[in-house]
């Protein structure tokens, strides 16, 4: 948390020195006035993934859903072993600003020995309104698993965007 | 240089490693201003930096978004534009498309615009994205720490980002906008606060919501920078609330809505209304 606080810290130094710059470059007789803009920020920061962990496939199709606040589901047939969790994002910015949230609705998985699967994508928000602290939202998500899925490591990659308006 | 970032990605692959935790994706990121308004030939500055504890190639783009009648915003596809985001896209220009930030370095985007002669007044309006671009080679093979299993272990990686608004006015404009009704309803993630905003005229209207209870300064809820953007002439406001604050809500509240505190802050409307 401290790491955080302080990595902020170096972020507005660094916009106060850039929107320092700018009028210094004019100000060739200047007497010494000294401006600073600050501008509103909006911060994104991803702190956790969204882990269905390890599935074992059963002789029949199944569901496995890992709801936005990370708990699992294992549907019937399926043997699920390892901690889930949903994504989870941070957003920090002015204090009471509405931010949209956008993303797919789904995602498929390509499978490093072959064979796909497809999960919805569920999100815990439509818009948050940030504290003082900021705010955050979370993805969970219901895997497909088809009956004696391939083997394997899927992979999959899917948008998440915080839209201001 | 390059060298050592990539020892860097090794060390820090390693440590992560160590302590078992899950391999985050690079791309954290910050962006200033929120929200952007060109009303003639004078451009602007966005800032972005890299926030993440790794180095990231970040994008920058230009998208559409049309608004809902539920205040959401709906990604439209290049091909899918009209006419007027189609002029939109085209007189927004910026610069550099794509960065590549070590930690803590910021980036200043420019951002100009260029109205062709004969463009009929009028609001035009993209939304810039930045987001990182995911590792090139995700870790999937040589994983020697891992027996293989019968079972389906499962990575999904998401590319996140960031939109702001670039909004460029042509000619002279004007909106007003009326709060409507105003209720509690539950949603499938708790309790909301909801009113109704109609827009008339040929903007967008942008602004700060403040709920108060007539006799007490102190505001039950603050809400800023809601937009109502041309393409819809009304739209619902939804703001998740915690149970107590629902349960206070509810009576007879004033509503306020001002233009942005950096333009003023004047009145927008106000509105008296017992909240159900």
């Amino acid at each position: 948390m401290r790491k955080f606080g302080m990595k902020r810290a170096i972020v507005g130094a660094a916009i106060a020195a850039l929107a320092l710059n700018a009028p210094a470059a004019h100000a060739a007789s200047a007497n010494g006035t000294a401006t600073a803009k600050i501008l509103r920020q909006i911060t994104l920061t991803n702190t956790s993934a969204l882990q269905y962990a390890t599935i074992i496939s059963g002789a029949t199709a199944s569901t496995v859903a890992v709801s936005t606040s990370g708990a699992a589901t294992c549907g019937a047939g399926l043997t699920c072993t390892g901690t889930t969790t949903a994504a989870n994002f941070d957003v920090q910015g002015t204090n009471g600003a509405v931010v949209l949230v956008g993303g797919d609705a789904s995602v498929t998985l390509n499978g490093s020995l072959g064979g796909t699967m497809a999960s919805t994508l569920s999100y815990s928000a439509a818009n948050i309104t940030l504290g003082a602290t900021g705010g955050s939202f979370q993805v969970g998500g219901t895997l497909s698993v088809g009956a004696n899925q391939t083997a394997g490591d899927y992979t999959g990659t899917f948008n998440v965007t915080a839209n201001y308006q | 240089m390059l060298r050592f970032f990539k020892g860097f990605g090794l060390f820090s692959f390693f440590l992560l490693g160590a302590v078992a935790v899950p391999a985050q994706a690079a791309g954290d990121l910050l962006v200033a201003p929120t929200r952007v308004v060109l009303d003639g030939s004078r451009g602007t500055e966005v800032v972005l930096n890299n926030i993440g504890a790794e180095p990231a190639t970040y994008r920058i783009s230009l998208e559409i978004k049309r608004m809902t009648a539920v205040g959401g915003l709906d990604e439209i596809a290049e091909e899918n534009a009209s006419p007027n985001e189609r002029t939109a896209l085209d007189m927004i220009a910026f610069s550099p498309r794509r960065v590549t930030l070590p930690p803590n370095q910021p980036q200043v985007i420019r951002v100009g615009v260029r109205i062709p002669e004969g463009t009929p007044p009028g609001e035009y309006r993209a939304h810039m994205l930045f987001r990182a671009v995911p590792d090139a080679a995700p870790a999937v093979a040589a994983d020697a720490a891992k027996p293989a299993s019968t079972g389906v272990s499962i990575a999904l990686t998401p590319i996140y980002g960031i939109t702001i608004p670039v909004i460029v006015r042509v000619g002279d404009l004007g909106a007003e906008a009326v709060i409507g009704d105003a209720w509690v309803a539950d949603t499938a993630d708790g309790p909301a606060f909801n009113f109704g905003l109609t827009r008339t005229g040929n903007r967008s209207v942008y602004g700060d919501i403040e709920v108060t209870r007539p006799g007490i300064s102190e505001p039950l809820l603050v809400a800023r920078g809601i937009a109502v953007y041309p393409e819809v002439s009304a739209r619902e406001v939804s703001l998740r609330v915690p149970p107590e604050l629902a349960a206070k809500l509810k009576g007879p509240v004033r509503i306020r809505y001002t233009e942005d505190r950096e333009i003023g802050g004047g009145t927008i409307d106000q509105a008296d209304r017992v909240v159900k």
